[in-house]
C-alpha cells in the first residue's frame, strides 16, 4: 500500500461501527478488502470475524437452523478464502458453528421434554444429521457425533436462556431439513428470534473471549518467568507485551527483544513503548539487532513469543525468524514458551503453503531504484514461519499452559467434528 | 640566547661561535639554508633568526592543525547529540551536560582536543547500556593518532586506523594489511649500535605495534598466529647474522606467507570447494563470504550448473552483494533478506557452504553473527555443512564452546537501542567437514582434526 494511504487505513474499531450502518454484503467486502490488503492481521481477525459473524446472524434472513448454517458458512468461507494464511478467521467461524448447532440441539432437547413425540425427534435428528442429542464424548467415531457438555464454555450460561425456551416455545422449531420452506407459524417464529438472541449472545461470549484472552494469559506470567531469569522475546506481539509488563510488576528479570526490524534512523527506536513501560518496573531489557541468535541463546533462561496459530499436530505458525529462536533454544535445551489464546487452536494439519511461509514485500529490504539488482535477483522475504511441535515446550493458552499430548482434548472441548472440516470445504470452492 | 641574537648584528668578533650555534638549531630543518640563493652572503645571526622564524612558523603550522582537528572533533558528537535528541528521554539529559562541559574545557585547557579524546574514552568506557552479561566483550576503538605510543610506525597507524572502523574487516584481509605494514616496518629498522635485530627487534620495535594493533581491535586469530611465526623466525636469527641478510630474509619471508597461506591457499580451496559442487546441486550460503563467493565463482568458471540460495542478515546486508555478483556471472540466485523461512529453505539445498574467520582448537567456528543458526538448521535437517577456511584461521591454544567467550561488540550497535556482537560460535556437531588448503579433489577434513591436521603438515605452528 502507498504509504500516502496510512492514514486512510480504517481501524478495526471503525469498520465494526460501520458493520452497523452498511447492509451485509458491503460489510463483507469492506472486510474482505481490508483482510485481503493485510490491514487487519492477527488477532484483530478473530475480532473482526466474530463481529461480522454477529451481524450475520442479526441481519440475514434465516428460517431454519440448518439455513443459519448455511449462511455462517458460506459468509465464512469467503473470509477465509480472502486470508488463507490466517486461520484464526476458519476458528471463529467453526466456534460460531459449534454454538448454533448447540443452540439448535438444546432447544430441541427442550422440545423433546415438552412433547416427546417420535415424529419430532425424527424432524430434529434429520434437521441436524450431524448433531444428535448429547451423547459420550468421543471423537474417533465416524458418525461424527458431538461432544454433548461441549458447550461447557461458550453455551454454559446460556442454559438460562433455553429454560425460557422450554415455556415459550411450544411447537418444535423448523421442520424441513430439504429447504422446503413450511409456513411459518408464529411459534416457528418465535424460535426463531430466540435462537437468533441466543446464538448472539453466544458470540458476544466468544468475543469476551478473544478480548480477555490476553489478561488471563498474563495472568500466569509470574508462574513462569522467575526472578533473575533472562527472557528472549521473539517480536513480542500484543499478548506477549502485556505478559511482559505484568511479569514485570512482580519479577525483576532481563529482557532480550530479538526479531527487529532495521531501525529506520528517523523512526523512534523498536518497542520503545514496551521498554519505556518495562523500565519503569525495574526491568532491564536490551534489543538485539541480530538476526541469528545462537550466540546469545546460552545466556537466556526462557524464550516467549506469541503464535498466530496453533495447528492440530501442535506445530506453530508464527512471525518470520522466530523458528530461528526456537530453534536455538530448542538446541541449548531452554523452555520455549509459545502464548496462544484457545481462539488460535486450529483443528486442522499445517498445509504445505504454511511450512514453506508466506511470501512478503521485498521492497524493504532491496531497493528498488537499484533496477538491474532487482530484475537479476529472485527475492523471497519470508514473512511468517512454521515451527514444528517438537520445538515447542510449553503452550501457554488463557485455560492454563498446556503440552502438546493434551492440544487433542482442547481441540474436542471447542470445536465440532462436522465443523472440522470446514477448510476443506472451501478449499473445493476454490 | 636573547643577548646573543641582539649581539649579532654588531658583527665579526663572535660571528664564529653563533654560527657554530646556529648550525646546530638549524640541522634539524636542513632545508633551512636553501631557499636563499647564497648563503654565504647570509650572516650566521640573519641564518639564526631565519631559523628561528621557521621554526615558528612550523609550530603556528602544528597548532593550526591542532585547532583544525579540535573543530572537526565536534562535529560528531553533535550528530550524535541530534540523535540523541530524536531518541527523546534519558540520553539527552546526558548529553545537554556533556555540551555544558565541552565549551568550559576548551576555555580553560589548552588543548581543547585532548580533553575531548579523554571524554570520548570516559562516556565509551561506562557504556551504560551493556547488560552485565556482555559487559566482558571487547570492541573496537578509534585511537586518536596523537595517542597512539611514539613508536608506532604510520604504516601501522593507518593499518589500526581502518581495522577501528572496519574498512578492514575480513580476518585475511587484517592480516594481509598487517603483514604488508610489517615489511614496511622491517624496512626502516636500523639495529642500533651495540644490539643485533634479533635481541632488540621485537621487544622494542615490534611490540608496540602489536600492542597499538590490539588496542584497535581484538586481534583475529591469523593475526595472532602470524605474529608468533614472524617472531620464531626473529629468535633464530643468530646473534651474529647482518642486519641487511636479516632484513632481507625477514621481507622473503612475509611475502612467502602471503602467497603461500593467503593467496595460494584461497585459491586452492576455491577450486577445491568447486569441485566439491555437483551438476544440479543447490548450494546454501550466509551472508558475503570471500572464499564461498570465489568458488561458486570458479565452479561456475568449471562449467557447472548449479543454483544457490543466499540467505543474508539484514543488519549488515554484504549477501545481496554476493547475490549480485552471482547473477552477474550467470548463476541463478535466490536471496533471501533474512532468516525467515530458513527450515525450508536449508531443507531444499543440497549442499551448505560457510566461510569462518576461525577454528578454534576444539573444532568450532568461529564466524559472522547467524551463521551458527544456519549450520544447525542445515545440520538438523541433514543437509551437509561445509566450512571454508584458511589454516592460517585455525587457533591451536583457545578452545570456545560458547559464543561469548570469544567475541567482538558491533561498536555501531552498542547503544540503548541496539545492542550485537559480532561472531557467533559454530559448534563443530553442525560442521561435516572443514575445508582447507591441504585438501583437494573436493575432499575435506572433520573439524575436531585440525590439530592433527596441521601436525600432519608438519606446520610450522604445531612444530
Amino acid at each position: 500500500m502507498a504509504p500516502s494511504q496510512a492514514g486512510h487505513v480504517p481501524t478495526l474499531d471503525n469498520l465494526i461501527k460501520s458493520f452497523n450502518d452498511l447492509p451485509l454484503e458491503a460489510s463483507m467486502d469492506s472486510l474482505i478488502f481490508l483482510l485481503k490488503r493485510r490491514q487487519i492481521k492477527g488477532d484483530d481477525c478473530a475480532k473482526a470475524t466474530a463481529h461480522f459473524l454477529r451481524h450475520v446472524v442479526a441481519k440475514s434472513k434465516w428460517t431454519s437452523v440448518n439455513h443459519l448454517i448455511e449462511q455462517v458458512r458460506s459468509y465464512g468461507t469467503r473470509l477465509a478464502q480472502a486470508a488463507p494464511l490466517e486461520p484464526v478467521i476458519g476458528n471463529v467461524v467453526r466456534r460460531v458453528l459449534g454454538l448454533i448447532r448447540d443452540e439448535a440441539a438444546e432447544d430441541r432437547n427442550a422440545d423433546d421434554v415438552a412433547s416427546e413425540t417420535a415424529s419430532d425427534i425424527q424432524d430434529i435428528q434429520s434437521l441436524a444429521p450431524g448433531a444428535p442429542p448429547p451423547q459420550p464424548l468421543q471423537r474417533a467415531t465416524t458418525a461424527s457425533p458431538v461432544r454433548p457438555t461441549l458447550g461447557s464454555i461458550t453455551s454454559g450460561l446460556l442454559v438460562s436462556n433455553s429454560m425460557f425456551n422450554l415455556l415459550s416455545v411450544a411447537e418444535p422449531l423448523g421442520s424441513p431439513l430439504t429447504g422446503a420452506s413450511t409456513p411459518m407459524s408464529s411459534a416457528l417464529h418465535a424460535s426463531v428470534h430466540a435462537l437468533r438472541s441466543e446464538v448472539m449472545d453466544g458470540i458476544e461470549e466468544i468475543l469476551d473471549e478473544i478480548n480477555q484472552a490476553d489478561d488471563q494469559i498474563a495472568g500466569f506470567a509470574d508462574i513462569q518467568i522467575h526472578p533473575g531469569d533472562y527472557v528472549l522475546a521473539y517480536q513480542p506481539t500484543k499478548t506477549v507485551e502485556r505478559f511482559l509488563i505484568k511479569a514485570a510488576s512482580k519479577r525483576r528479570f532481563t529482557l532480550l527483544l530479538a526479531g527487529l526490524q532495521v531501525p529506520d534512523p528517523s523512526a523512534e527506536p523498536p518497542y520503545a513503548a514496551l521498554r519505556k513501560r518495562l523500565a519503569a518496573a525495574g526491568v532491564q531489557t536490551i534489543n538485539l539487532a541480530s538476526n541469528g541468535l545462537m550466540a546469545y541463546i546460552p545466556r537466556v533462561n526462557k524464550v516467549i513469543f506469541g503464535a498466530k496459530a496453533v495447528y492440530q499436530n501442535g506445530g506453530l505458525l508464527v512471525d518470520s525468524g522466530c523458528c530461528v529462536a526456537a530453534q536455538a533454544a530448542h538446541e541449548y535445551l531452554k523452555p520455549v514458551i509459545a502464548l496462544c489464546p484457545v481462539y488460535k487452536f486450529t483443528p486442522e494439519d499445517p498445509s504445505n503453503e504454511v511450512v514453506r511461509g508466506e511470501l512478503g514485500d521485498p521492497s524493504s529490504y532491496v531497493s528498488y531504484a537499484n533496477g538491474p539488482a532487482v530484475d537479476l535477483l529472485d527475492i523471497e522475504n519470508t514473512v511468517t514461519d512454521y515451527i514444528p511441535p517438537e520445538l515447542v515446550d510449553v503452550y501457554l493458552t488463557n485455560l492454563g499452559p498446556q503440552t502438546r499430548h493434551h492440544l487433542a482434548s482442547i481441540l474436542a472441548d471447542h470445536y465440532k467434528t462436522e465443523d472440522i472440516a470446514f477448510s476443506l470445504q472451501f478449499d473445493e470452492d476454490s | 640566547m636573547s643577548g646573543e641574537s641582539n649581539g649579532a648584528p654588531a658583527g665579526a668578533p663572535n660571528a664564529a661561535s653563533t654560527a657554530v650555534d646556529s648550525t646546530k638549531k638549524a640541522s634539524a630543518p636542513s632545508n633551512a639554508a636553501a631557499p636563499p640563493a647564497n648563503p654565504e652572503k647570509l650572516t650566521p645571526a640573519q641564518l639564526k633568526a631565519k631559523a628561528k622564524a621557521e621554526k615558528a612558523a612550523r609550530r603556528a603550522q602544528v597548532k593550526e592543525a591542532r585547532a583544525a582537528a579540535a573543530a572537526a572533533a565536534p562535529a560528531p558528537q553533535e550528530k550524535g547529540a541530534a540523535a540523541a535528541d530524536g531518541k527523546g528521554g534519558k540520553p539527552k539529559g546526558k548529553q545537554d551536560g556533556q555540551s555544558l562541559a565541552v565549551p568550559r574545557a576548551s576555555v580553560s585547557g589548552r588543548r581543547p582536543s585532548m580533553h575531548r579524546v579523554l571524554e570520548k574514552e570516559k562516556e565509551q568506557d561506562v557504556r551504560p547500556n551493556v547488560l552485565e552479561c556482555f559487559s566482558h566483550v571487547p570492541t573496537a576503538k578509534r585511537i586518536p593518532l596523537s595517542q597512539a605510543h611514539k613508536d608506532v610506525h604510520p604504516a601501522v597507524l593507518a593499518v589500526g586506523q581502518m581495522m577501528a572502523t572496519y574498512a578492514l574487516n575480513d580476518s585475511i584481509a587484517r592480516l594481509k594489511a598487517m603483514l604488508l605494514a610489517f615489511k614496511k616496518v622491517i624496512e626502516s629498522y636500523e639495529t642500533p649500535k651495540g644490539s643485533s635485530l634479533s635481541r632488540h627487534f621485537v621487544p622494542h620495535v615490534l611490540n608496540p605495534q602489536i600492542e597499538y594493533l590490539t588496542e584497535c581491535r581484538p586481534m583475529c586469530f591469523a593475526m595472532g598466529n602470524a605474529i608468533r611465526l614472524l617472531k620464531g623466525k626473529i629468535n633464530k636469527f643468530d646473534i651474529d647474522t647482518p642486519e641487511n641478510e636479516a632484513k632481507e630474509a625477514l621481507l622473503e619471508w612475509v611475502d612467502f606467507v602471503i602467497n603461500e597461506r593467503i593467496s595460494l591457499a584461497e585459491y586452492a580451496i576455491a577450486l577445491n570447494a568447486a569441485e566439491s559442487i555437483h551438476e544440479g546441486d543447490t548450494i546454501l550460503t550466509y551472508g558475503r563470504h570471500r572464499l564461498v563467493e570465489r568458488a561458486l565463482l570458479k565452479a561456475k568458471e568449471l562449467g557447472k550448473f548449479f543454483d544457490v540460495i543466499v540467505i543474508d542478515d539484514h543488519f549488515e546486508r554484504d549477501g545481496q552483494n554476493l547475490a549480485t555478483t552471482l547473477c552477474k556471472a550467470g548463476i541463478h540466485v535466490l536471496y533471501s533478506p533474512n532468516l525467515g523461512g530458513l527450515r525450508p529453505k536449508v531443507a531444499a539445498a543440497s549442499n551448505v557452504f560457510l566461510g569462518g574467520e576461525g577454528i578454534f582448537a576444539n573444532g568450532s567456528m568461529n564466524a559472522r553473527s547467524g551463521t551458527a543458526d544456519v549450520a544447525m538448521a542445515a545440520a538438523n535437517a541433514g543437509v551437509k555443512v561445509m566450512v571454508l577456511c584458511e589454516s592460517i584461521n585455525f587457533d591451536r591454544d583457545r578452545v570456545s564452546v560458547d559464543s561469548m567467550t570469544y567475541n567482538e561488540v558491533d561498536p555501531e550497535r552498542n547503544t540503548p537501542d541496539f545492542f550485537r556482537v559480532l561472531y557467533d560460535n559454530t559448534h563443530d556437531k553442525y560442521i561435516s567437514g572443514v575445508m582447507t588448503e591441504f585438501e583437494s579433489g573436493g575432499g575435506s577434513s572433520p573439524a575436531q582434526a585440525i590439530l592433527a591436521l596441521l601436525r600432519k603438515q608438519e606446520d610450522p605452528l604445531i612444530a
